[in-house]
């Protein structure tokens, strides 16, 4: 029988277990996370358009589009990963999703545009010393490791996800 | 069935493949199922935005609605209210801005009090520096506070503030806020950007003035901790700056 894919420690079932809950933990923040900040943004659609426009990166027929989708995907990301469907390939939508923010707002910052991320609502132009860019990208980076462990190790527990990874397992045991 | 050990060779072989057929086939409808979530939530969530911004607007807060009209003069504000009051607060705003529209939902109703009592006056500077609509709406407040309306119109594009303000838009809020359709010259001004010129020197003005966020509030010329206001404590500023 070939060993499946998913699950690294398949070989150690302690480690396994605890690799479980980690993804388990990675799975809720990385999710809540989503689904906040998603959920923020879709309750003002001006300024949700408002801040993609201030990264001044997007044709003006763009913005409006990817302001008013994109706190969308968040939220389905977010509910994607809260309920822990196809995890690996939602782990890597969202790895792809933070490498996309982390690299504008470090574009902004290069830039040396004075705005928001507007990553939880608002965002736009801030006065100059009023930027965290720092500090927004840590945030997004610290997300990113979370994705990219989902995408190295998505088995989980509470998951609706038994349909496919867990299937080898179920079928491989004595 | 699942005792390997009468099986032979070939036949565990033969379920191996059909294990990781179906297996793959899982995928597969998973991958599809997952994808067709997304589009579905992403295309529902644009389509849902575009009527919430498209739709005609909701009745106006009352307010007096109508005012002795106004001279539109370039790079100054739009005064709303009596002359002769005593107090003079100076709003910079613009129509799209987030938190405009709070600072309108929670001091708003303190600020309309104070003006149709004849306490204050309103300095308005309609800035538009968010999007199309902040110039569309600031464009139409100018025309508003000309054709005599301003002060309801004003109350009314804030208790809307999600909607793109398309020149329909605009005047269909014209409607509501009068009661009945909007005079040509109006409809005329709105359609024209008849004071596209104004909205652009409101601009540099509030650039001259150094302000930097919106909103800005001023009561006498002083500037006012928004961050830390209440409607009390503006009440109780107004009514300070009345009697000095």
């Amino acid at each position: 029988m070939s060993v499946s894919p998913v699950g690294t420690f398949a070989t150690n079932p302690r480690l396994a277990a605890i690799a479980a809950w980690v993804s388990t933990g990675a799975r809720l923040v990385l999710g809540g996370v989503f689904l906040v900040a998603g959920g923020l943004k879709v309750i003002d659609p001006q300024s949700s358009v408002a801040a993609v426009r201030a990264y001044r990166l997007l044709p003006s027929s763009l913005v409006t589009i990817v302001g008013w989708g994109l706190p969308f995907a968040e939220i389905a990301l977010g509910v994607l990963l809260l309920a822990g469907v196809a995890t690996r390939l939602v782990a890597v939508a969202s790895a792809v999703f933070l490498l996309v923010f982390i690299a504008a707002v470090a574009s902004a910052a290069a830039r040396g545009l004075s705005i928001d991320c507007g990553c939880f609502g608002g965002g736009g132009d801030v006065a100059p010393g009023q930027t965290a860019y720092g500090t927004e990208i840590v945030r997004d980076v610290g997300l990113l490791l979370l994705a990219v462990w989902l995408v190295w190790h998505p088995r989980s527990r509470l998951t609706l996800d038994r349909f496919s990874s867990e299937r080898d397992v179920i079928r491989e045991s004595p | 069935m699942n005792s390997p050990k009468n099986l032979n060779a070939r036949e565990r072989a033969r379920l191996a493949a059909e294990q990781a057929a179906a297996h793959r086939r899982d995928q597969r409808i998973l991958i599809s199922v997952v994808v067709a979530f997304l589009v579905v939530v992403v295309a529902g969530g644009i389509t849902f935005q575009a009527w919430r911004t498209s739709r005609s607007p909701s009745a106006a807060p009352s307010a007096i609605a109508s005012a002795s009209p106004v001279t539109i003069t370039n790079g100054r504000p739009i005064p709303l209210g009596s002359p002769d009051a005593p107090v003079t607060i100076t709003l910079y705003e613009d129509f799209h801005c987030p938190h405009c529209a709070d600072f309108e939902e929670e001091f708003g109703p303190t600020i309309t009090q104070a003006q149709e009592t004849g306490v204050a006056r309103v300095d308005l500077y309609p800035m538009a520096f968010i999007d199309e609509g902040s110039i569309t709406a600031a464009n139409a407040m100018a025309c508003a506070a000309e054709a005599g309306f301003g002060q309801a119109y004003y109350l009314a594009l804030f208790a809307n503030h999600t909607l793109q303000w398309s020149d329909p838009q605009l005047i269909d809020l014209a409607t509501k806020v009068v009661g009945s359709p909007p005079s040509e010259t109006f409809q005329t001004c709105v359609k024209r950007r008849a004071h596209a010129d104004f909205v652009t020197s409101i601009n540099a003005a509030a650039d001259q003035n150094h302000v930097a966020q919106t909103p800005t509030m001023l009561i006498n010329g002083k500037d006012v901790a928004i961050e830390s206001l209440t409607p009390e404590s503006l009440k109780t500023m107004i009514t300070d700056a009345a009697q000095k």
